[in-house]
C-alpha cells in the first residue's frame, strides 16, 4: 500500500479553511489601502469640483505676455488702439449683449472707472455681437451708463487674443503693456477689484525696480 | 513577492484614479455646450393630409439655452429653421414651454426663460397632391445660444434631418353591388 509523501509545510500559521493567515491578511491590508486611498482623491476631487462650479475660470497661461495691439473701431466709427492707452493699467472686457453675466458686471466696470480712472486706469469694452449693429449696442451700453470706450471685435483681435471661447473674457493689463492675468467666465466683484489693484501694482513693482537698478 | 505586485497595482489604481480626477479638474469650465437631435421617426403622410413630427433635442449637462422665448429681446431663442423639398411643406412648428431659472448672475427678482435636458419641437409634415409617393428628407438646423451659471457661449447651429414617406390618397369610389336577382330561391 502507497503511503502519501509528506509535504513541506510553510512556517506560517495555517487557517485549515483559507490557507496561511498572514499572506491573507497582506491582500486585505493592500485592498483597504487601495479602496481608501482611491476614495480620498476622488472625494478631493469632487469637492475642488464644488468649489468651482459657477466660479470663474482662471488662467495664467498668458500672465507676463505683451498684450497685444489693436485698432478697432468704437461704435461711434472713431478707431481705437490698445497703444492708445499706455501706460495706463488696462481691463480688456470682451463682451456681447446677449450675454446674461456679462450685464451683471459691467455696472461694477463703470463704478470701478470712476473710482481708479485718475490714477491711471482704464476700461476698454469689445463687444463680440456679430448681428448688432452699433447703434443697438451703443444703446445697450448706454442703458447701463458705460463710461468708458466701447469696440467692435473682429475675427483678428479675437485670434490675437487666444480665441475667445466664452463671455465674459477679461484681461487685465499692465502699465508696462504687459498681461497680468486672463479671467474667463463672471467673477465676483472681490475678484475684479483685486485683479485692478495687481494690474496697477505690477507697473509699480516695475517702476520702483527700475529706480533699484 | 505577491505582496509587492499587490501594493504595486494599488498604488497604480490610485495613480490613475488620480489622473481621471485631474483631467476633471483641468477641464472644469473647460467644457463647451452641445444640443443634440435624437434620430427622427420617419413621417407618413398621405398627399393632401398632414401629418405630424416630433423632433428630441438633448442640451448637454450643466448647461441651459434659451427658450424659443427668452425674457429680453438681445437674448438669442431657440429656433428651428426647416428646408423641405419642393411639394413638402412644414408647418405650426411649436416649442415646449421653457422653464423660468435663478442664476446667482441675475438679480434677486430676476430669472431666464430655457431649456435644459430634453426637449421636444414638434410639427405638422403635408404633402402637395402632386407629390410623387416615396421618400423626400427634410433639412435644417436649430440655432441655440448655451450658457452655464457663470459664463455664455456663441450662438451655434445644430442640424437636423428627418424623413417623410409619401404615400398616395385611398381612393374613396363607392362600390355598387352587381345587380341581384329577383328570383330568391
Amino acid at each position: 500500500m502507497n503511503e502519501a509523501v509528506p509535504q513541506p509545510q510553510p512556517n506560517l500559521p495555517v487557517d485549515n479553511n483559507h490557507g496561511p493567515v498572514g499572506t491573507n491578511r497582506n491582500w486585505v491590508i493592500v485592498v483597504v489601502i487601495a479602496i481608501v486611498l482611491a476614495l480620498m482623491v476622488w472625494a478631493a476631487a469632487w469637492h475642488a469640483r464644488q468649489g468651482m462650479r459657477g466660479r470663474a475660470q482662471l488662467s495664467g497661461s498668458v500672465a507676463g505676455k505683451p498684450a497685444p495691439d489693436f485698432a478697432l473701431k468704437d461704435v461711434s466709427g472713431k478707431t481705437v488702439h490698445l497703444s492708445d492707452f499706455k501706460g495706463k493699467a488696462v481691463l480688456l472686457n470682451f463682451w456681447a449683449t446677449w450675454c446674461p453675466p456679462c450685464k451683471e458686471e459691467i455696472p461694477w466696470f463703470v463704478d470701478l472707472q470712476q473710482k481708479y480712472g485718475q490714477q491711471g486706469f482704464q476700461v476698454i469694452g469689445i463687444s463680440t455681437d456679430d448681428d448688432a449693429k452699433p447703434q443697438e449696442i451703443e444703446a445697450f451700453a448706454r442703458t447701463l451708463g458705460v463710461n468708458y470706450p466701447v469696440l467692435l471685435s473682429n475675427q483678428g483681435v479675437e485670434s490675437e487674443y487666444g480665441g475667445i471661447e466664452a463671455l465674459p473674457t477679461t484681461f487685465y493689463i499692465g502699465r508696462d503693456g504687459k498681461i497680468v492675468s486672463r479671467i474667463r467666465g463672471l467673477a465676483s466683484h472681490a475678484v475684479v477689484e483685486e485683479n485692478i489693484h495687481a494690474a496697477m501694482a505690477q507697473t509699480q513693482a516695475n517702476a520702483q525696480t527700475g529706480n533699484a537698478n | 513577492m505577491r505582496f509587492r505586485i499587490a501594493l504595486l497595482i494599488a498604488l497604480t489604481a490610485c495613480t490613475l484614479a488620480a489622473l481621471a480626477k485631474d483631467d476633471d479638474l483641468l477641464n472644469q469650465g473647460r467644457k463647451a455646450p452641445s444640443v443634440s437631435a435624437m434620430p427622427v421617426p420617419i413621417v407618413q403622410v398621405t398627399r393632401g393630409k398632414p401629418g405630424n413630427f416630433q423632433i428630441q433635442f438633448r442640451v448637454s449637462s450643466g448647461f441651459h439655452i434659451n427658450s424659443n422665448k427668452p425674457k429680453s429681446e438681445y437674448l438669442v431663442p431657440t429656433a428651428l429653421k426647416l428646408d423641405p423639398p419642393t411639394d413638402i411643406v412644414i408647418a405650426n412648428v411649436s416649442y415646449p414651454a421653457g422653464a423660468d431659472k435663478s442664476f446667482s448672475f441675475l438679480g434677486p427678482n430676476e430669472s431666464l426663460n430655457v431649456y435644459s435636458g430634453d426637449f421636444i419641437v414638434s410639427g405638422k409634415v403635408l404633402a402637395s397632391q402632386k407629390a410623387s409617393p416615396g421618400i423626400y428628407r427634410v433639412h435644417g438646423t436649430l440655432t441655440y445660444q448655451a450658457c452655464d451659471n457663470a459664463q455664455c457661449f456663441p450662438p451655434k447651429k445644430t442640424p437636423v434631418s428627418f424623413d417623410v414617406r409619401v404615400a398616395r390618397a385611398t381612393s374613396h369610389r363607392v362600390r355598387r353591388n352587381p345587380p341581384q336577382s329577383p328570383n330568391v330561391h
